[in-house]
């Protein structure tokens, strides 16, 4: 036995040491292409992945850096990822990354700290153009990442057909919380529910900002998740959750607010610009118009996503890169996504064109000066998913119990 | 005499078989090493490593971190324990109602399909064992459609009567919902009170979810079949004289059936359990396809929750622990009801199986298939 | 088959079914009445066992709207190929299809070879460290599966032959349960023949080549079934292996289409067609190889 086990060890050494050898030769790993400051060039071609919410985006992205490609002089390709998040992990970590890709806000602290990224805000030369609350958004430690790429903010997304059935009208668009709930008593019939959301802190969280709470406070610090603002709007959404006049998505037997929308099932959710797209899509006989949020206790709020344009630190040819961003984050080339796929345009100065082509999606862009971003801190998509899950039974549950315990999460992160 | 002839003659060749014996073994040998034993060793130093998943774990700025990565999943008050905590509850459920269930059902179903009168046989058999050959995220996709909310499996059961549940989106305990029936909808103090991996006592007798529910039914529809045919390749070799004696003595059937077949039975019984066992504690497949986790991560299980730690959280290091520790649950269970079912259950049969043929016996033949069959069985649980 | 007609074999699962109160005396018109309930049982049984593939199929003809409407109904009012027009004109269907047929193919004969290879050293020809060897096969055998994730994504990586096809075929060649089976085979076989003709001179692959393996067809075909279905229907080893969507498989992209992407919605009429025609490959594996894989008492080794 004593010897069967040390021929093993042997035997796993060896093996070591002949994976190793073959490392070696093989092309697993090279040199890091960059230390600091200056952006690596080559004439490699780019590598650009997506995470396409459909056709129409993919056409878009790829006729946008094809026309890049044949102005520079770069070589370029699109790709569209099938699981964005764990393709870019494994391309980090095989240092064969895609040398341009959407990046989430919640996927920017991770890849930050590891060095997967290169900090090339600050070298954009369309800087100032994008909002402020967007450059904060993609700020990390104090650098400046990404260019964001889009953004969109949460609005109430109305079913006209079914408006104008229960006898309501443009006057008795809700703006505030006790209206809110009144048309969502009206709207609820048998056939469909008032409001239809999907039931996740990213709609959720809204009631949150309009009550005057967030989950942190605005540098993703200090946790500020069990404040009264807070418990105040859980409240509520409970309240309209026991009366029926509110259902989660996923209980209307839906995936998501704007399938449940589309399908009919709900007179009206709570969902970003991407919901326009959807419905043009899948549901093109579905009227509908979209109105602020109403104001909570504590006036105006909304959240806000974005995605930005992430360069890779291992990239080999950053300098084409960041030429490529720039382009993909001008005013013509945004607004002819939006044209194309309906994204919102990150750079203040394509707003006056913006709204005048889309005086029906206006509340989207407005709310840009008040919305808030989410957590964005290292870990705390984690707590986000963690307080997902118990949203899902908020209706049962108490508010205090569960920001009690997301307030002790998010401390963990802060230390 | 015949003897010394022998072996003379083996001798005569023996060095010429050392030289090819490990040329024809090696590169099975090498594959082996590379692709199973250097990749667990790699992973057992990035478990006690700070690798955060860019560039070589072998590089110069990854440190050795001692037990770090493990105490913040056993003992680390955070996120991370009650994550694994979550995971290692939602896993233990789904092995203690799929293990039984599934043997019980493949037994029930070899034995109903073993009848010798019965005719088109083959068909049954055909039948029950198909689900077996069809791949996890197919059979994902299907389960996900017929237990939607308006899905097939809720309308044929409005057709009895009953209104189903929401299945995939249904995070709560069956066990918990079972109490709740009977007015228990809060666990007395010292059940809420204490907790053990950041779940609460009571969070641990809340049985599967709803949701984890509709996948402990899918592994029993589609592990029954492999299973099925184990029971019958055993109850075809049964010992008929023993069967016929007990006629003469006048036991009745399920006599019979608990006293002599369920005990000739008790070596498959063994490969059943222990097989059903390992590929319980491996669920993945259903998860990535089908819920991620959701819903409340009442779907979440430790082999699932490993991949994404480590692929979408950048936490390497914990994602591997997760892996060994699984890798130890895993062995001590196999250990634990070895010897729990010791005496009786290490059967020649299977013994012989790890030891090579007794071609003189008129058995042999099926030991082959048994042993393919148990193989089978063995490729296919990590998604049952 | 027919040895196991003797009645006391099914007695037994008769009593499993009704009552099992006294009922010695008068068996035949019991047995009978039994043998109807076994019946009605099985048939309920099977019927479920079904149903789900019926449901999947009928639905993958139907619309959208249809498949949510009617989820049950087996005859559609629109039949429409719409999904499947969809899966081979609209989407990288036809490329996971064909990735997953190369790898299959390929690690199937790779493993054929290689395993009978091994399991013919371990079983025939005596050497030294082939004690090692086995006792090493066993506890390969012993590591679960996903536990391997993390680390073959990490030896992929090293070695540089991550995102290749490569990568994707090399590590599932490794079969020790294949080696085990074909150890098994080879010993329960005489050796005379091949004895014979060793003595006669030929060399030892030459044995093994032309008069070894073509004996071991039974067992190679157990093999092979194995490998086939376990290399189709393989998911995490392809998650971590690969990246680019060239290199996609069928379970990796219907996997992904499954768990779905925001705006698609349900379509469950693409995903359940996606998934049926995943299942056509091994299902035809299937029938073909029906009777050795179904057939319990005609042993491999009878042939």
């Amino acid at each position: 036995m004593q010897r069967s086990i040390q021929r093993w060890f042997i035997g796993g050494a060896a093996a070591m040491a002949a994976s190793i050898a073959l490392s070696a030769c093989g092309s697993g790993y090279t040199t890091s292409p960059q230390k600091n400051g200056t952006l690596t060039s080559s004439n490699t071609a780019l590598t650009v992945m997506i995470g396409s919410s459909g056709d129409a985006e993919t056409a878009a992205v790829k006729s946008a850096v094809a026309d890049w490609s044949k102005a520079s002089g770069t070589g370029a390709t699109v790709v569209a990822a099938s699981n964005l998040g764990q393709q870019l992990s494994q391309g980090f970590a095989a240092r064969k990354p895609a040398d341009v890709f959407y990046l989430s806000t919640d996927a920017l602290a991770g890849y930050a700290s590891n060095g997967s990224l290169l900090a090339y805000g600050d070298q954009l030369t369309n800087k100032d153009d994008f909002y402020p609350s967007l450059v904060k958004s993609f700020t990390y430690s104090g650098k400046f990442y990404c260019a964001p790429k889009d953004f969109s903010t949460l609005q109430l997304v109305i079913n006209t057909d079914i408006w104008e059935k229960a006898g309501l009208s443009d006057s008795d668009l809700p703006t505030t919380w006790a209206q809110l709930a009144s048309v969502s008593k009206k709207l609820t019939t048998p056939e469909h529910v008032g409001l239809g959301i999907s039931g996740e802190y990213a709609r959720i969280g809204s009631f949150m900002a309009q009550a005057g709470g967030s989950l942190m406070n605005d540098e993703s610090t200090e946790a500020t998740a069990d404040s009264d603002a807070n418990i105040k709007a859980l409240d509520y959404v409970k309240d309209l959750l026991a009366a029926g006049d509110l259902k989660y998505a996923k209980d209307l037997g839906a995936g998501w607010g704007g399938e449940a929308f589309g399908k009919g099932l709900a007179a009206m959710t709570i969902e970003g610009n991407w919901i326009t797209g959807a419905l043009r899509a899948d549901y093109p006989n579905v009227k509908y118009k979209v109105a602020e949020l109403p104001a909570g206790p504590a006036g105006k709020g909304t959240l806000q996503f974005t995605n930005c344009w992430g360069i890779a630190a291992d990239s080999p040819n950053q300098a084409a890169a960041l030429k490529l961003v720039e382009q993909l984050t001008s005013k013509g080339e945004q607004l002819a996504f939006s044209k194309a796929f309906g994204p919102m345009p990150s750079v203040k100065s394509a707003a006056p064109e913006w709204k005048s082509a889309n005086p029906a999606l206006v509340p989207f862009l407005a709310a840009a000066d008040y919305a808030k971003g989410v957590p964005a801190g290292k870990g705390s998509a984690d707590v986000v998913t963690e307080l997902n899950s118990k949203l899902e039974t908020l209706v049962t549950s108490d508010p205090q119990t569960i920001l009690g315990a997301t307030q002790k999460n998010l401390e963990a992160l802060a230390r | 005499m015949h003897a010394t002839t022998k072996r003379s003659r083996r001798s005569g060749i023996r060095r010429d078989e050392t030289a090819s014996g490990w040329l024809f073994a090696a590169p099975m040998l090498i594959l082996l090493a590379v692709f199973l034993v250097v990749p667990v060793l790699m992973a057992l130093w990035v478990s006690f490593s700070d690798w955060a998943g860019r560039g070589s774990p072998f590089s110069g700025d990854v440190h050795f971190v001692g037990f770090k990565n493990y105490q913040a999943l056993l003992a680390g008050g955070g996120l991370a324990e009650q994550d694994f905590g979550t995971a290692l509850r939602n896993n233990a459920w789904y092995v203690v109602l799929v293990v039984p269930l599934q043997t019980a059902v493949s037994l029930f179903l070899a034995v109903l399909v073993n009848r010798a009168i019965l005719r088109g046989r083959g068909v049954f058999r055909t039948v029950f064992y198909f689900p077996s050959v069809t791949s996890s995220v197919a059979m994902t996709v299907v389960w996900l459609f017929l237990f939607s909310a308006s899905g097939a499996v809720n309308t044929v059961l409005s057709w009895v009567g009953v209104n189903g549940p929401n299945w995939f989106n249904d995070s709560t305990g069956i066990f918990h919902n079972l109490l709740a029936a009977f007015g228990v909808s809060h666990g007395p103090e010292f059940l809420t009170g204490g907790e053990l991996l950041g779940v609460s006592w009571w969070g641990w007798l809340s049985g599967p979810s709803v949701a984890m529910s509709a996948f402990i039914l899918m592994a029993v529809f589609t592990t029954s079949g492999t299973f099925m045919l184990l029971f019958i390749a055993a109850l075809q070799n049964l010992a008929g004289d023993i069967t016929e004696a007990a006629i003469m003595d006048g036991a009745n059937g399920w006599q019979r059936f608990w006293r002599i077949t369920i005990p000739q039975l008790r070596p498959t019984l063994f490969t059943v359990l222990t097989l059903g066992l390992i590929g319980c504690w491996q669920v993945f497949d259903q998860v990535y396809a089908g819920t991620e986790g959701a819903p409340g991560k009442t779907t979440l299980t430790p082999a699932y929750l490993s991949y994404s730690t480590a692929f979408n959280n950048q936490q390497w290091g914990q994602g591997a622990a997760i892996a060994f520790i699984l890798f130890v649950i895993i062995v001590v269970f196999t250990v634990l009801q070895r010897w729990i079912l010791r005496e009786r259950a290490v059967s020649k049969r299977h013994i012989r199986l790890y030891q090579g043929p007794r071609p003189s016996e008129e058995g042999a033949n099926t030991e082959t298939l048994a042993a393919r069959r148990e193989t089978t069985i063995k490729s296919r649980e990590p998604r049952p | 088959m027919t040895i196991f007609a003797k009645p006391e074999q099914e007695a037994p699962s008769t009593e499993t079914l009704d009552s099992p109160t006294n009922r010695r005396p008068q068996r035949r018109p019991r047995a009978n009445t039994a043998a109807w309930v076994a019946y009605a049982v099985l048939i309920t049984i099977a019927a479920i066992y079904i149903m789900p593939f019926l449901i999947q199929i009928s639905t993958s003809f139907k619309t959208d709207a249809e498949a949510a409407a009617n989820p049950v109904s087996l005859v559609r009012q629109t039949w429409t190929t719409e999904a499947y027009r969809e899966l081979f004109l609209n989407s990288d269907f036809p490329t996971w299809f064909k990735n997953s047929i190369i790898v299959t193919v390929l690690v199937t004969l790779g493993r054929v070879f290689l395993a009978s290879l091994a399991g013919y050293a371990l079983a025939r020809l005596r050497f030294r460290g082939r004690g090692v060897i086995f006792a090493a096969l066993i506890g390969v055998m012993a590591v679960p599966g996903v536990v391997l994730m993390i680390p073959k994504f990490l030896v992929i990586n090293q070695i540089g032959i991550y995102d290749s096809y490569t990568g994707m075929i090399i590590p599932l060649l490794t079969d020790a349960a294949g080696v085990f089976i074909m150890k098994n085979f080879f010993e329960s076989i005489p050796p005379s023949v091949e004895e014979q003709a060793r003595i006669d001179g030929a060399g030892l692959f030459r044995v093994f080549w032309s008069i070894v393996l073509p004996m071991a067809r039974p067992a190679l075909i157990t093999i092979i079934i194995l490998s086939f279905q376990g290399s189709w229907n393989e998911l995490g080893h392809f998650i971590v292996a690969t990246q680019d969507p060239l290199l996609t498989t069928l379970t990796k992209g219907v996997a992904g289409l499954a768990s779905g992407q925001l705006s698609s919605g349900s379509q469950y009429p693409i995903k359940l067609a996606a998934a049926a025609i995943m299942t056509i490959p091994v299902a035809v594996m299937f029938f073909i190889f029906q009777k050795r894989i179904m057939n319990t008492s005609d042993g491999a080794v009878k042939e």
